[in-house]
């Protein structure tokens, strides 16, 4: 047992604190075009990967290994909301799929250009039914002279607007497969921009696929029994976990601060219980969501099935915690916590979205519970 | 970061479940309704070798660290044994004969900790007072120094184990001037003249523990007595603060995995509308947030026994941190397996309904949740 990090885990926190500095902030990137989006999040990949974050912990590294980069994750989500997010989808999500399960040299090409940062990709897995919990996959890709051609229809894909590359989800000979697509495949359009209510720097597009044709060695093929959409639902689990973390430390932090500053009737709010004890509660949720997600991460290496639990457990706790720190940072700081730009206020809109995203809390506790009681997942 | 366990810590764990499984278990609930101590379930712990788990070998204990200690604690509330007898436990082992170990001279812990260890005799602790209980340090319970002895004036109250004690640790004023600079801690002996316990409280959980006051009238005790100097008592309390969000919380956090089990095996079995109530998504969301709160009570527990082991000073923020978050977020779990139940539930029938109670517990005893929340806004 041990609660501590070691020096090379710290320096490299201390890394990633000074490159989510130099990011643009927040309310910058909310109105900001996408080109001007791009850039910002090509030059953090950049950067990021030069610091040895990008290809962390993604070929089932050792336990402690994943816990370090669960906090290095966290410290990043703490300071650069959005880019974090895109960062994450692009590298931890489809650039994992590919450390994972890659074959061949294009797809060797692929996870180098993701993890090396000089490509920016996106996950493109849901569909109508976008939790894929209850239907199958509607997109599906079928050979044809050496060659395989799919259609379908994904929404909500983050990223799209900006990806070199876009991995879509779908199933080939029945078995889910991921399609390799460059951005500009003929039959692969791209919407504008859908709006959302958080996470202001991000951009997200649905995705049409038409008879998109792509050669065989561009489908990855993960081995026949391998819960495909489990564990890239587990994996954006991971990232909304750290995501939440980084917005709780974010929230709190602004909270606490303003708190010790701001006076009111000759004396800092922090000293009135209303709002003292709130601080308290939400740095009690902060920090058992962190040692939660911590050990749900270090369990999966050697106990995947009781680590997966675990993640689940860790997203419900985190995500909700996050939604209750957030708001209870906006009534600390009040009027100035109102205001559109603070960490806070935009914390508390993109704390939804970690609660809906990869395996929602509804499903994520069906299937606590079915594990609890022995029944297979999703009766 | 590293949550493992070795394998002995395991295979003591395991050890422990068996034995308290079959020789408490079987009569928590008899001794939960008839309001009474469960003397010789406390005698075979003290044989089990769990009552004097951490004390040195050669003072009858197991020489075990502070985790496997806390793994114990979480083994007993894995088991199913009652909130009471786990506290009893706490106070003997931890908020006494710990104390006397830390703070007493070579011939006091010959004295006492080869007969706490073994549990043949029984510990208390007295801090709170019926006028000072959050705010212990406004305490009235006076020692006054007489030649070669002391002499104590006061009352105790809420004391765990105080009616059936043999041994007590308490605090008074030596000046009453002060706050918590004027306070010391003493042992006091049973039979003591001038010492006694009041009759047992009527209370809502923890029933199989023994609560009373503690009445010092003129209670004169030898010099020596006095643990460490006039003074540091406050300290020392503190310094059980350690063992008090440990150890003593593990039982909870065993409690909760227990409950995860009794209920699914109850979902399963409850057939209503055609089905097993495990079949609604209603009762797998009730399951899965005892679990989530059991997991992320866990790591909170173990990372206060781990630095304890390393030697370091208790960081007061952490521990009031497990302490708040287990206290407040047990509740709505044990209520939750209480509906589960249904009108079983309600029942003693059923155990969940004692471990309702006992929980109850959890955000008073040991410095309430509020102290808590002033510990930490303090701190942050
Ligand atoms: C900001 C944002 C970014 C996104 N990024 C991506 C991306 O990059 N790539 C991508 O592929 N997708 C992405 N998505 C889609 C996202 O994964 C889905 O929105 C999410 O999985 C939920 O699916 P849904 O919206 O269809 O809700 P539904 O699945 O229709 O769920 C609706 C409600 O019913 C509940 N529910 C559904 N089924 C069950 C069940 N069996 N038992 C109990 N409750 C149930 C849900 O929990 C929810 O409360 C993104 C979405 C957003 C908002
Ligand atoms: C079953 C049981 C066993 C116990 N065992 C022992 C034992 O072995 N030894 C021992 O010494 N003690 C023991 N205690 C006492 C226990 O530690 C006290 O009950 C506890 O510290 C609370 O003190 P109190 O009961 O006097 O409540 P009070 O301090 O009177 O508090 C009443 C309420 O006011 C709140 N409050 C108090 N001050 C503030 C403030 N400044 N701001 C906001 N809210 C405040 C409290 O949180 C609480 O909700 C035991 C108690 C019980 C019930």
């Amino acid at each position: 047992m041990n609660y501590d990090f070691s020096e090379e885990a710290e320096k490299l926190f201390e890394a990633i604190r000074s490159i989510a500095a130099t990011a643009p902030a927040e309310e910058d990137l909310a109105g900001a075009t996408v080109d001007t989006i791009s850039a910002a999040l090509r030059e953090m990949l950049k950067t990021l990967a030069g610091a040895g974050y990008l290809q962390d912990g993604l070929a089932g590294d050792a336990s402690e290994s994943a816990v370090n980069q669960m906090a290095a994750m966290e410290t990043l989500a703490g300071q650069a909301r959005s880019l974090f997010l895109a960062v994450e989808m692009s590298t931890r999500v489809l650039g994992r799929a590919l450390a994972r399960w890659g074959t061949g040299a294009t797809q060797e090409q692929w996870r180098e250009g993701l993890l090396q940062g000089q490509w920016i990709g996106a996950l493109a897995l849901s569909e109508e039914a976008m939790n894929v919990q209850n239907d199958p996959l509607a997109t599906v890709g079928s050979r044809k002279d050496g060659r395989v051609v799919v259609s379908g229809g994904k929404h909500y894909v983050i990223n799209a607007p900006l990806a070199d590359k876009i991995g879509v989800v779908g199933l080939l000979d029945d078995r889910p497969a991921i399609f390799m697509l460059d951005a500009g495949t003929e039959g692969l359009s791209i919407s504008e921009p859908v709006p959302t209510m958080g996470y202001d720097g991000i951009r997200m597009a649905d995705v049409t696929l038409d008879a998109c044709v792509l050669p065989e060695e561009n489908v990855l093929l993960p081995p026949e029994g391998t819960p495909v959409l489990d564990l890239l639902r587990q994996w954006e689990n991971e990232v909304l976990m750290a995501a939440a973390l980084g917005m709780m430390q974010a929230a709190f932090a602004e909270a606490r601060d303003f708190a010790k500053s701001h006076r009111s009737g000759g004396k800092p709010v922090i000293a009135y219980q209303e709002v003292g004890f709130k601080l308290s509660e939400m740095l009690t949720l902060y920090q058992t969501a962190q040692l939660l997600a911590y050990r749900a991460v270090w369990t999966l290496k050697d106990q995947p099935k009781e680590g997966a639990a675990l993640i689940w457990c860790a997203k419900v706790f985190a995500t909700e915690a996050a939604e209750r720190v957030a708001g209870d940072a906006l009534r600390i700081l009040a009027g100035q916590g109102y205001r559109a730009g603070s960490a806070s206020e935009s914390a508390y809109r993109a704390a939804k979205w970690t609660q809906i995203g990869g395996i929602s809390t509804e499903i994520a506790r069906v299937r606590i519970g079915d594990q609890a009681l022995g029944y297979a997942p999703g009766r | 970061m590293d949550f493992s366990f070795s394998r002995e810590q395991v295979m003591f764990k395991k050890e422990v479940i068996r034995f308290a499984k079959k020789e408490i278990v079987p009569r928590v609930q008899e001794h939960d309704l008839n309001g009474e101590f469960d003397f010789q379930s406390f005698r075979k712990m003290g044989d089990f070798g769990i009552l004097g788990l951490h004390f040195p070998e050669e003072l009858g204990g197991g020489g075990a660290d502070v985790v496997t200690t806390v793994l114990a604690g979480e083994a007993l509330g894995e088991a199913g044994v009652d909130g009471g007898l786990t506290l009893a436990y706490g106070a003997h082992s931890f908020l006494c004969a710990d104390t006397i170990f830390r703070h007493g001279t070579d011939a006091q812990r010959q004295h006492y900790i080869p007969k706490l260890a073994s549990g043949e005799w029984i510990g208390c602790m007295g801090l709170s007072e019926p006028d000072a209980g959050s705010d212990v340090a406004s305490m009235s319970t006076t020692a006054t120094r007489q030649g070669d002895t002391y002499v104590l004036n006061g009352t105790k109250m809420w004391i765990t184990n105080g009616p059936i004690a043999d041994v007590a640790v308490v605090y008074a004023k030596t000046d009453p001037d002060q706050q918590h600079a004027g306070i010391s801690a003493f042992i006091i002996d049973k039979g003591t003249p001038g010492f006694s316990a009041g009759p047992p409280l009527l209370k809502m959980g923890v029933r199989t523990s023994k609560t009373s006051e503690l009445v010092l009238n003129n209670c004169v005790i030898p010099a020596e007595n006095l643990l460490g100097n006039e003074g540091e008592g406050f300290l020392m309390a503190m310094q059980t603060v350690e063992w008090d969000r440990s150890a003593l919380l593990a039982p909870f956090v065993g409690s909760t995995t227990y409950l995860v089990k009794k209920c699914a095996d109850y979902a399963k079995g409850r057939v209503q509308f055609g089905k097993p109530i495990g079949h609604y998504q209603a009762i797998k969301r009730k399951l899965a947030d005892m679990r989530i709160f059991g997991e992320a009570a866990r790591a909170l527990v173990y990372r206060i026994a781990w630095c304890k082991d390393q030697g370091r000073p208790l960081n007061h923020l952490e521990a009031a941190v497990a302490k708040l978050f287990i206290g407040d977020w047990s509740l709505p779990v044990t209520n939750d397996a209480v509906t589960l139940h249904g009108g079983y539930g309600y029942t003693h029938e059923f155990d969940v309904e004692r471990i309702f109670r006992d929980t109850r517990l959890a955000p008073i005893g040991g410095g309430t949740s509020e102290v808590q929340k002033m510990i930490i806004s303090r701190l942050m």
